[in-house]
C-alpha cells in the first residue's frame, strides 16, 4: 500500500458528510468537491494518507484555494471541551471568555467560547417546535458565498440565529451543531484506494448489487476461512526455447511438484474478491512502495540494486510474453522500468505465470469481468501489459476450457508453425500476429493443463451461479484438507448446500443407499458426476459450516456512547466453510469405542459416527 | 530469537504441503467442532508404552501415529486396533505378540499401508504394524489459524476468528508489514496475524519480510508461547518479547524500533501503553534520553484495541484523540454460526430422532379426526343397531376410507428420510454474544513544513488545465466535447493511448 498520494493513482476522498468519491489524481488538474469547493490536484500529490485538510480562502492574488492540514485538536475541539466541562462537575465553575453571546427572550444564554464551543445555559425541556431558524435560504446562501473561514462562519451564525437553541438540551445541540457542521464546513480527509475503503465505498455509495452486497466482515471471514496468504516466492518454468518450427510438442510439460500454493477462484463481483484474495496474498500492488519512499527523501542508492533480482524477471516476462508486437513492446518495457541490459527474448512458449502464490480464476463468459482491478492498475483484458504483479499470477479460464477443453478453440487448434525463411519473408505485423498467436496458445495450455492437475490450496467463491454445480466441478481440482469460503447474500442456497453434506445424508452413502457408488474407485467417486439422490458425494467436504457476521458500530463520545441509530440494512451475507476431505477407501466402520459392552460388538451407533 | 540465515522449515501454517510430515503439526478432527492438535512423531525406538509408537487415543478409537505420517492432508483415517490397557507391561505384551506369529492381514486403507517401514522390524523394539479396528475414524487436517484457534490450549481469554478476521482487515495486515501485538494470550491472534504478514522468512530474500513483534506479560504464558512458536515453525516470523508494555513500550532488540504498521492491543488498559506509540516523545515523560518511535515513520499506521468493557473504551478513545489518531471507530462484532436441519412434521412418518409426530398439516388432521371418529362409532354402533345395516354402514366405511390411503400414497414421500421435511437452518444452541469492543484508528505520517515545501517545489501549482470531480453543467459538457474531439482515430491509436495511460499509472 502507498503511503503518499501518488499522481495518477485512485484515493478515496472523504467528506465531512461522510460520503467518500474516489478520484484519479491527475497532475496539473483541479480537484472538485462540488459545495465543499475545489483545489488544484498538486496540493495533495506527494502528501501522506489520512491528512485532514481545510479548503482555505482564495487569496486576493490567487485564483484557486489553498490547502491548510487540520491538526487534530481542532479537529476533536468539541470533545474536547465536553470532556474538560464534564470533568469539572459544576458547570459554572470555570466560565470559558465569551467571544460572542446573545441572550433570548426568557433569560437564557448562549455564548461561543474562544475555541469554538457553544455554551448553552438552560435547564429546560426539548422543544417539539420544528422551524425555529431565523436565517433564511437566501442568506444562508449568501453567507456561503461570502464563506470565510472555512464554512466555520456560516455554521456559527447559523447556530446563533437559532431561536430554539436555549430549548435544545445538549445532546440535541450536540447533534444540531454536528449536522451543520457537516453541511457547511469545507475539510476532506484522503484515504488510499485499499480493498477496505474500496469496498465499503462500492457497498454504501455505488452498487452494492455489483459486489453482491459483500460487507467487509464478510470480506473478511472469507478471506481467513479461504486461508488466504502469501505461499511461495514466485518460481517460472523454463523457458523450452522453442522455435518457430515446433509445435506442440516443443510446450513446456507442467510440472506438478511446483505447483504450490494456488487458489480457485470463482468471482462475480466485478473483481473485488479477486482484488480482496490477491491483496493478502501480496500481489495486487507492485512491492516499490518502500523502495520509492527511501529514495525520494534520503536517495539511498543501494535499495534499487536489492530490489533487482527480484523484479528484473517478472519484467522481461510480462513484457516479452504479453506484447502485442515484440519488438515495440521491448522497447517500451525497457524504457519504463530503466534496466540498461537488454535480456535474450524469451521463447513464444515461455510460461509468464508463477507456479506459486497464484488465483486461478474461473468465469462463465469468454472473458473474466475483473473491471475493479483498474483501481489498482491492472487491466485484465489489456494485452500488452506493463509490469504488474498480477500479469504473473493471475491465471484465468472458462468453464469450457476447464471441462471440455476440446470444444474450445485456442486450446484445441494447434500452434502455428513457420519457417525461419518464411516467418523473414512477411511483414512485421504478419510477424507480431504470427508470435502472439503461439505465445497465447502456450498460455491458454499452460493455464488449463496446470488447472486441471489439480492440488490446488482453496477455493473462494462469491457467484450467482448454482454453489452445487460449482462445486461439483472444482471438489475433485482441490487437495486434501484445501479450505473451501463460499459467500452468498442470502441463506437460502447455502443451507441448500449445507443439506448436502448432512450427517444422515453421509451415513447413508456410506451405508450403501446409493447404489450407483457400488464398485466405483476413489478416483470415480472423487469426480461423482451427482445423481439426484446426491448431487456431491457428501464424503468430500468436512466440517461444513454457514456463518453470519455483524459489525455493529458505536458512536463513542463523552456521556453519550451508544450504538449507531442506523445501519445499513438489506442482505446480511453469509459464507459456507469447509475442509476438502480424502476419504478411505472401501467401507468405514465406526460403532463407537465408548460404548462397549460384553455382549453386543457389531452395533453401529449412527448419531456418533465422527463428520 | 533463532532467525537468520538458519535453513528454514516452514511453518505447517503456512505452506503444509501436500502430505503430512513427521515433526510437524497436524490437526485431527474428531467430529465436527471437535479438534486435536497432533505433532507427528515418527517412530524412534523409545516409544511410549505402545507396540505401534506413539498413539493419538480418542473416543473413536486409538491411532498410532505411523498410520498418520506421510498419508495426503484431509485424509480419513481408520481406527487401528491398539492395546490401550497394558502400557507398561510391554515386555511381557511383545512375547505373547511375538508367539501369535507373522503380522496380521494388513489394513485394507491405501494410504495406511504405505507408512509402516518394512525396516522397523529390524530395529531394535519391532515397530507393530497397525491393524484397523472398526471402532471409528478421524481426519487429519493441516493447521490453520482458524482450526488451532478452536483447539489451542487455553490461557487466557482466546481472540475468535469472527473477530480477528475483521480486525486483520481492518488494520490492513498484509503481507510484508510488520504488526504489533501485545497480549499475545493464548495464542490465536498471533496464529492469523502471522499468516497475514507473512511472505517469506528473514535472510531469503532482501526484500522486506513480514512479521509479528508479540509482547507478553506473564512469563508463564511467555514461556509456553515461545514453546509452541518453535514447534510450530514461526521463529524469525514472530518476535516474543516478555515485557510489561505499559512500563517498557514496544522497541525491540535493545532500543531498536520495529516499524510497525500496525498494531494490535489486547490488554487490560490499553490507554497506559498508547503513549508508547507516537510518533515522537509524549509529553508525559521527558527523561532527556534519546526517544525512538516504534512506528513505520513514512506510513500510516492502523490500531486496534480489544476491550470487553465500555468504560475501558471510553478511556482508550479519549486517549486515542489526544495522541492524534484520527478515524476513530468503535464496532463489536456478532457472529452466529446457523446449522441446517430437515424438519419433519407428519403423523405417518417413522419414528426418529427429530421428527415431529403431528399433523402436517390441516387435511391431514381432519384425516385423523375421521378416522377417529370412525373408530368410534364402529365401537359404539353394536349396541344400536340391526346386522344388515351394520353391514351397509361397514361397506360404506369401508370405501370411504380407501380413497384415503391411496391419497397417502398419491402424497410426496421421499425416497429417503433425509429428503423429507422442510430444510431449515437454525441458530447453535448458545451464541457468543458479546466477545470485546473493537476500537480502531489510524495515526497519520507526521508531516513537517520541511517536507511540504519539498513537495511543494516537487509539483508547482498554477498549471492545473481539466477538472477531476464533481462539476457544473458547462464544466462537464466541455470535457465531454473534448473528449469527443480525442475519440477520433481509430482503433489501433486508442489502444496504444490505453496502454500509454497504463504504463503511466504503473510507472508512478
Amino acid at each position: 500500500m502507498h503511503s503518499v498520494v501518488r499522481p495518477n493513482a485512485w484515493t478515496v476522498i472523504k467528506l465531512p458528510s461522510g460520503n467518500t468519491r474516489v478520484i484519479l489524481v491527475v497532475p496539473n488538474s483541479t480537484i472538485s468537491l462540488g459545495k465543499y469547493g475545489s483545489f488544484p490536484a498538486n496540493l495533495i500529490i506527494g502528501r501522506p494518507y489520512h491528512l485532514t485538510y481545510e479548503i482555505q480562502d482564495k487569496k486576493p492574488d490567487e485564483d484557486f484555494c489553498r490547502l491548510r492540514i487540520v491538526p487534530t485538536e481542532e479537529l476533536y475541539a468539541d470533545v474536547f471541551a465536553d470532556e474538560e466541562s464534564s470533568a469539572c462537575e459544576t458547570p459554572s465553575a470555570e466560565v470559558p471568555k465569551p467571544l460572542l453571546s446573545t441572550a433570548t427572550g426568557d433569560g437564557t444564554e448562549i455564548t461561543v467560547t474562544e475555541n469554538g464551543e457553544l455554551v448553552v445555559r438552560s435547564g429546560r425541556e426539548a422543544s417539539d417546535v420544528l422551524v425555529r431558524q431565523t436565517l433564511t435560504q437566501e442568506q444562508i446562501e449568501e453567507l456561503k458565498r461570502e464563506g470565510s473561514n472555512a464554512g466555520k462562519d456560516v455554521i456559527e451564525k447559523l447556530l446563533l440565529s437559532h431561536t430554539a437553541l436555549d430549548q435544545k438540551t445538549s445532546f440535541s445541540l450536540a447533534k444540531y451543531k454536528a449536522l451543520k457542521t457537516k453541511k457547511y464546513i469545507r475539510r476532506f480527509q484522503m484515504l488510499p484506494v485499499d480493498i477496505p475503503n474500496f469496498a465499503h465505498w462500492q457497498l454504501e455509495e455505488r452498487e452494492p448489487g455489483k459486489i453482491m452486497d459483500m460487507r467487509a466482515e464478510m470480506l473478511g471471514l472469507v478471506e481467513c476461512w479461504g486461508n488466504a496468504h502469501f505461499s511461495g516466492e514466485e518460481a517460472y518454468l523454463e523457458d523450452p526455447g522453442a522455435t518457430c518450427t515446433q509445435g506442440e510438442e516443443a510446450l513446456a510439460p507442467i510440472r506438478p511438484e511446483l505447483l504450490k500454493g494456488r487458489w480457485l477462484v470463482v468471482d462475480d463481483t466485478c473483481g473485488l474478491l479477486t482484488a480482496a484474495m490477491a491483496e493478502k496474498m501480496g500481489i495486487l500492488q507492485p512491492d516499490d512502495d518502500d523502495e520509492s519512499d527511501r529514495n525520494e527523501p534520503q536517495q539511498a542508492p543501494d535499495s534499487d540494486d536489492e530490489e533487482q533480482p527480484e523484479v528484473a524477471p517478472k519484467k522481461d516476462g510480462s513484457d516479452a510474453e504479453m506484447a502485442d508486437v515484440p519488438g515495440t513492446a521491448d522497447k517500451t518495457g525497457e524504457a519504463t522500468a530503466k534496466r540498461p541490459p537488454p535480456k535474450p527474448r524469451a521463447s513464444d512458449f515461455a510460461i509468464p505465470f508463477s507456479q506459486t502464490n497464484t488465483i486461478t480464476i474461473l468465469h462463465a463468459a469468454s472473458q473474466p469481468n475483473l473491471s475493479f482491478l483498474s483501481y489498482w492498475g491492472f487491466d485484465a483484458t489489456a494485452p500488452n501489459h506493463p509490469p504488474h504483479p498480477l500479469v504473473n499470477h493471475l491465471l484465468s479460464l472458462t468453464w469450457l476450457q476447464l471441462l471440455k477443453p476440446e470444444l474450445d478453440t485456442t486450446y484445441s487448434i494447434p500452434a502455428l508453425t513457420a519457417a525461419p525463411e518464411e516467418l523473414a519473408s512477411w511483414k512485421p505485423s504478419r510477424r507480431g500476429n504470427f508470435h502472439r498467436k503461439r505465445r497465447r496458445f502456450a498460455r491458454v495450455r499452460h493455464i488449463v493443463d496446470a488447472t486441471r492437475t489439480g492440488n490446488f490450496s482453496g477455493l473462494v467463491c462469491a457467484s450467482t451461479m448454482d454453489t452445487v454445480s460449482i462445486l461439483q466441478h472444482t471438489l475433485p481440482l482441490l487437495a486434501g484438507g484445501a479450505p473451501v469460503a463460499i459467500y452468498s447474500p442470502t441463506l437460502e442456497p447455502l443451507a441448500r448446500l449445507a443439506d448436502l453434506f448432512s450427517i444422515s445424508r453421509r451415513t447413508a452413502w456410506t451405508s450403501g443407499s446409493a447404489a450407483e457408488t457400488v464398485d466405483k474407485t476413489a478416483e470415480e467417486l472423487e469426480r461423482w458426476p451427482g445423481s439426484e439422490d446426491f448431487p456431491l458425494n457428501p464424503m468430500l467436504l468436512l466440517g461444513t459450516s454457514i456463518q453470519t457476521s455483524r459489525a455493529r458500530q458505536w458512536q463513542v463520545l463523552p456521556g453519550r456512547t451508544h450504538p449507531l441509530m442506523t445501519e445499513r440494512g438489506g442482505t446480511d451475507g453469509y459464507i459456507f466453510t469447509a475442509w476438502k476431505a480424502r476419504p478411505a477407501e472401501g467401507k468405514v466402520a465406526a460403532k463407537g469405542k465408548f460404548k462397549r459392552r460384553k455382549l453386543d460388538a457389531g452395533v453401529v451407533v449412527e448419531g456418533e459416527v465422527a463428520v | 530469537m533463532p532467525t537468520m540465515a538458519t535453513p528454514h522449515r516452514v511453518s505447517p501454517f503456512l505452506e503444509p504441503g501436500l502430505r503430512t510430515k513427521p515433526g510437524s503439526l497436524a490437526v485431527v478432527q474428531l467430529s465436527r467442532d471437535n479438534f486435536l492438535p497432533v505433532y507427528l512423531q515418527e517412530h524412534t525406538g523409545e516409544h511410549d508404552g505402545y507396540i505401534e509408537g506413539a498413539v493419538v487415543n480418542t473416543r473413536f478409537g486409538s491411532f498410532p501415529h505411523s498410520t498418520l505420517i506421510n498419508v495426503p492432508w484431509g485424509s480419513q483415517i481408520r481406527a487401528s486396533k491398539v492395546d490401550t490397557g497394558s502400557r507398561g507391561r510391554k515386555r511381557k505384551r511383545q512375547l505373547t505378540e511375538n508367539s501369535e506369529g507373522a503380522t496380521p492381514e494388513p489394513a485394507t486403507n491405501g494410504a495406511k499401508t504405505d507408512t509402516a517401514e518394512p525396516d522397523d522390524a529390524d530395529a531394535e523394539t519391532a515397530l507393530k504394524q497397525a491393524v484397523a479396528d472398526s471402532s471409528g475414524f478421524v481426519h487429519i487436517l493441516p493447521p490453520t489459524p482458524e482450526i488451532w484457534t478452536t483447539s489451542l490450549p487455553h490461557r487466557t481469554q482466546v481472540v475468535y476468528t469472527p473477530d480477528y478476521s475483521y480486525i486483520l482487515y481492518r488494520l490492513r495486515a498484509l503481507p510484508g508489514s510488520t504488526l504489533i501485538e501485545a497480549g499475545a494470550g493464548s495464542g490465536s491472534f498471533t496464529h492469523a496475524a502471522v499468516r497475514a504478514v507473512y511472505n517469506g522468512y528473514p535472510g531469503t530474500t532482501p526484500r522486506r519480510k513480514g512479521k509479528v513483534v508479540s509482547f507478553e506479560y506473564n512469563e508463564d504464558r511467555y514461556h509456553k508461547m515461545q514453546e509452541e512458536l518453535t514447534q510450530h515453525g514461526l521463529d524469525g516470523l514472530v518476535q516474543l518479547t516478555h515485557r510489561n508494555v505499559y512500563e517498557g513500550g514496544f522497541l525491540v532488540d535493545g532500543g531498536r524500533s520495529p516499524e510497525a504498521e500496525a498494531v494490535f492491543l489486547d490488554l487490560p488498559a490499553p490507554w497506559e501503553a498508547l503513549p508508547h506509540l507516537s510518533r515522537r516523545r509524549p509529553t508525559t515523560d521527558d527523561d532527556g534520553t534519546e526517544w525512538v518511535s516504534p512506528l513505520h515513520p513514512k506510513k500510516s499506521v492502523y490500531i486496534c484495541t480489544f476491550s470487553p468493557c465500555i468504560e475501558q473504551v471510553t478511556k482508550t478513545v479519549s486517549a486515542l484523540r489526544r495522541l492524534g489518531w484520527v478515524d476513530i471507530e468503535m464496532v463489536e462484532i456478532m457472529n452466529r454460526k446457523l446449522h441446517t436441519l430437515r424438519d419433519r412434521v407428519g403423523l405417518n412418518l417413522q419414528v426418529d430422532r427429530g421428527v415431529n409426530n403431528s399433523a402436517r398439516d390441516v387435511d391431514e388432521a381432519i384425516a385423523r379426526l375421521t378416522e377417529i371418529e370412525e373408530r368410534f362409532r364402529e365401537n359404539v354402533r353394536p349396541s344400536r343397531g340391526e346386522d344388515t345395516e351394520m353391514a351397509e354402514e361397514e361397506g360404506v366405511s369401508r370405501t370411504r376410507a380407501a380413497p384415503r390411503t391411496e391419497e397417502d400414497a398419491a402424497a410426496p414421500t421421499a425416497k429417503f428420510p433425509w429428503q423429507d421435511g422442510q430444510l431449515i437452518t437454525r441458530g447453535e444452541p448458545e451464541i457468543k454474544s458479546h466477545t470485546s469492543y473493537l476500537v480502531f484508528a489510524v495515526l497519520p505520517v507526521e508531516w513537517s513544513d520541511e517536507a511540504e515545501a519539498a513537495v511543494a517545489a516537487k509539483y508547482p501549482l498554477g498549471k492545473e488545465q481539466k477538472v477531476v470531480g464533481a462539476m457544473d453543467k458547462k464544466a462537464k459538457k466541455a470535457q465531454r466535447r473534448e473528449m469527443l474531439e480525442q475519440k477520433k482515430g481509430d482503433r489501433k491509436s486508442r489502444r496504444k493511448e490505453r496502454d500509454e495511460k497504463l504504463a503511466e499509472g504503473a510507472v508512478v
